[in-house]
């Protein structure tokens, strides 16, 4: 993984956090400049999104939410911790190219701060099991030798009985982990593809073989993984693309420390798709059949989707019994007729994923 | 506040300006519109027949330039339709000397056309496009764009890429109407795929909904097949259909449409069709329509009874459940 930052900005108020010194001390010789609070904000995406600047922000929005799902379609009810936007990578489907209008990777130093607030939320909701995630919006780890993230989170999930955090990287940035002493309920997490979908498609990100290299070193430093095929994406030779990963995966990984294996076919909000062919000349992602969606977003046409996640199913099976797979933003009947069964809607899905919390942490929700 | 208003906020001293009126010679106009233009698309007869039958009302402005030629400020249509009644002179005032500025001059045409007209898109490009040489974009966006009905940062920018366009681009957006949204699906293909979409736009008189279409389509399939859209299109299928003469322009611009989608999208296209041979099979009473929902993606399909009465109804109910092969009714892929 190579990461550059360039310069560093520190927004109006940021100063006022232990983290932004944290972050300033491993950054010594990289050129800082304050500025005041959103300053500038105009991004041109045809160019680049100025990913080589580390943007530290006071961040007055919410740090916890729900995952606000998609009309129509089974989420699988986890909740997103915000400690940060954009990330440092270049994946030509990725939709926050749409999502944030603003520049720069943006890191959230008041995240610690603000910690206390969701802590107390989740003492408060001490009988429900939270799957929380902060690799919703950025990389989860791809800036961690930097912000210490993993530190403070695992600290703050020793602290809190009913949450497991899932960390979703696609790189093998996992020292910080290591120095953690905390490995209960926490899930570290690889995105998966083809390995010619990831090398054409994933820019910049750290390559397949070396995440499930990192992820195995994970797994022998006592954390749990997880893995997600997120986007599939439909390519003349998408069989043996995806056969290939899943072969490494049962070469480099105890499948029994496997929590969850997740699949999402691509799709995206139509806006995206202007984003992409800008940025993207020579992207093949958005060659397949897509169709408008109930929620309004373009994906494969049904029989596609119904055809890769079986194939993705079939294979997978073949390796273990139960990996606790499953299918993100779905509808039940696509469910059914993939997998064979269906957890009907989005109460059912949370249920099916805690029972793999319960078996991989012998807790009790 | 009104435009005139608006424009009286500009501070431009007029005094200097005399109504002295000279006669210039024709020959030294430029037929190309000059730096105060804004005029593009007009209809020239118009004004002609009005000189004809009235004379010219209205003096142009005019400035000379460095090299002796005559910059037109105000009446850039008039001067072409006198160069086509073959005046030889042209009467107008001159600002050489009126110690206005290029940029007041601009703002002088401006406050002129605004008066008496509304532009069009292409006219709106060109004076975002003259003005960016004086005032910079903030001003535009404080200052010009409610004078010139633009809503949005967006649109400024678009029609700065219309700016540059080539004349029978320009010419074919204004003739056929195309909106700013088509517009902008244009301005990402390349100049000669650009040039045959608007061909084709315009030959089979694509509406809104079938020109985005067809751009989405046309485009995605030659990124797909890594062909030029030139190429695409000159392909035998499309070409008979253009020149076919037993179907009407509408019926041609739908053919072509679903030759495109059959194309871009062969798997759903496929089953749609396979859906229908299976519904057309169940020789349904005319009265009842059985639909797939939007793309198959919801999971029901939809039977649509229209009846006079309820008499009418149970009889139509009554026949659907003599037609054995409703119970058949499915997706038409095939899964595993």
């Amino acid at each position: 993984m190579d990461i550059t930052i360039s310069n560093v900005i520190i927004e109006e108020g940021a100063d006022n956090y232990k983290q932004t010194e944290v972050i300033l001390r491993k950054l010594e010789n990289v050129p800082i400049k304050r500025v005041e609070k959103n300053y500038p904000n105009k991004k041109d995406i045809s160019v680049n999104m100025d990913k080589e600047t580390l943007r530290l922000i006071d961040f007055k929005g919410e740090f916890f939410k729900p995952c606000p799902g998609t009309k129509g379609y089974i989420c699988c009810g986890y909740h997103i911790l915000n400690t940060g936007t954009n990330c440092p990578f270049n994946c030509s489907y990725c939709i926050l190219q749409v999502y944030f209008n603003q520049p720069s990777l943006r890191v959230f130093v008041n995240l610690e701060h603000e910690l206390d607030t969701v802590g107390h939320f989740l003492d408060l909701n001490h009988k429900k099991l939270f799957r929380i995630g902060t690799g919703e919006f950025t990389d989860s780890l791809a800036l961690d030798h930097v912000t210490d993230w993993s530190k403070t989170l695992t600290r703050f999930v020793n602290a809190h009985k009913n949450v497991v955090l899932e960390l979703k990287t696609k790189t093998d940035n996992i020292n910080g982990l290591f120095s953690s002493s905390y490995r209960e309920r926490i899930v570290v997490s690889w995105s998966m593809n083809s390995i010619a979908i990831s090398a054409k498609e994933e820019h910049g990100a750290t390559s397949i073989i070396k995440r499930l290299k990192a992820a195995k070193r994970c797994q022998e430093e006592g954390y749990i993984i997880s893995f997600h095929f997120d986007p599939l994406i439909y390519f003349k030779d998408w069989k043996n693309g995806y056969l290939k990963t899943i072969e490494l995966i049962d070469k480099y990984i105890n499948l029994k420390k496997v929590i969850w294996i997740s699949m999402g076919c691509i799709r995206y909000i139509p806006a995206l798709k202007f984003i992409i062919r800008k940025r993207h000349h020579d992207t093949h992602i958005l060659d397949g059949e897509f169709i408008t969606g109930l929620d309004g977003k373009m994906r494969y046409f049904k029989p596609i989707r119904i055809e890769m996640y079986s194939f993705m199913k079939e294979f997978l099976d073949k390796l273990e019994n139960n990996l606790g797979l499953y299918l993100c933003m779905e509808s039940p009947e696509i469910w059914l007729k993939s997998f064979g069964w269906s957890p009907e809607n989005s109460n059912g899905l949370s249920d099916y994923l805690n029972k793999r919390v319960n078996k991989l942490y012998k807790t009790n929700y | 506040m009104d435009s005139c208003e608006k424009l009286s906020e500009y501070n431009m001293d007029m005094k200097q300006i005399t109504n002295r009126i000279d006669f210039f010679d024709i020959e030294k106009f430029n037929e190309t519109p000059g730096p105060f233009c804004m005029s593009f698309g007009f209809d020239i007869q118009k004004i002609i027949c009005s000189i004809e039958k009235v004379g010219l009302i209205n003096i142009p402005y005019i400035k000379i330039n460095e090299n002796g030629y005559f910059d037109i400020v105000t009446g850039y249509r008039r001067i072409m339709a006198l160069k086509t009644l073959k005046w030889e002179s042209v009467p107008c005032i001159e600002l050489t000397n009126s110690g206005l500025s290029d940029s007041d001059l601009l703002i002088f045409n401006l406050s002129d056309n605004l008066c008496t007209r509304r532009f069009n898109n292409i006219e709106k490009g060109m004076i975002i496009n003259n003005l960016l040489l004086f005032f910079s974009i903030d001003e535009i966006y404080m200052h010009y764009m409610e004078l010139l009905n633009i809503t949005s940062s967006r649109e400024i920018d678009i029609l700065l890429k219309i700016n540059r366009l080539s004349n029978t681009e320009k010419n074919i957006i204004l003739t056929e109407a195309i909106p700013n949204k088509t517009i902008e699906y244009l301005l990402d293909l390349k100049e000669s795929s650009r040039r045959m979409v608007l061909k084709w736009i315009s030959d089979l008189k694509l509406n809104i909904n079938q020109q985005i279409i067809f751009i989405e389509y046309i485009n995605d399939i030659s990124i797909k097949e890594e062909k030029d859209i030139p190429e695409l299109l000159n392909e035998e299928i499309y070409l008979e259909l253009i020149m076919e003469k037993k179907q009407s322009i509408p019926q041609k611009a739908k053919k072509f449409i679903d030759f495109l989608k059959a194309r871009r999208l062969p798997i759903l296209t496929k089953n749609e069709k396979a859906f229908h041979r299976q519904i057309a099979k169940l020789s349904l009473p005319k009265n009842v329509k059985i639909k797939h929902p939007p793309y198959f993606e919801g999971p029901d399909y939809l039977l649509e009874i229209n009846f006079t009465d309820g008499m009418n109804l149970k009889k139509t109910i009554s026949a659907l459940e003599q037609i054995k092969g409703l119970a058949t009714i499915s997706d038409p892929w095939k899964e595993k």
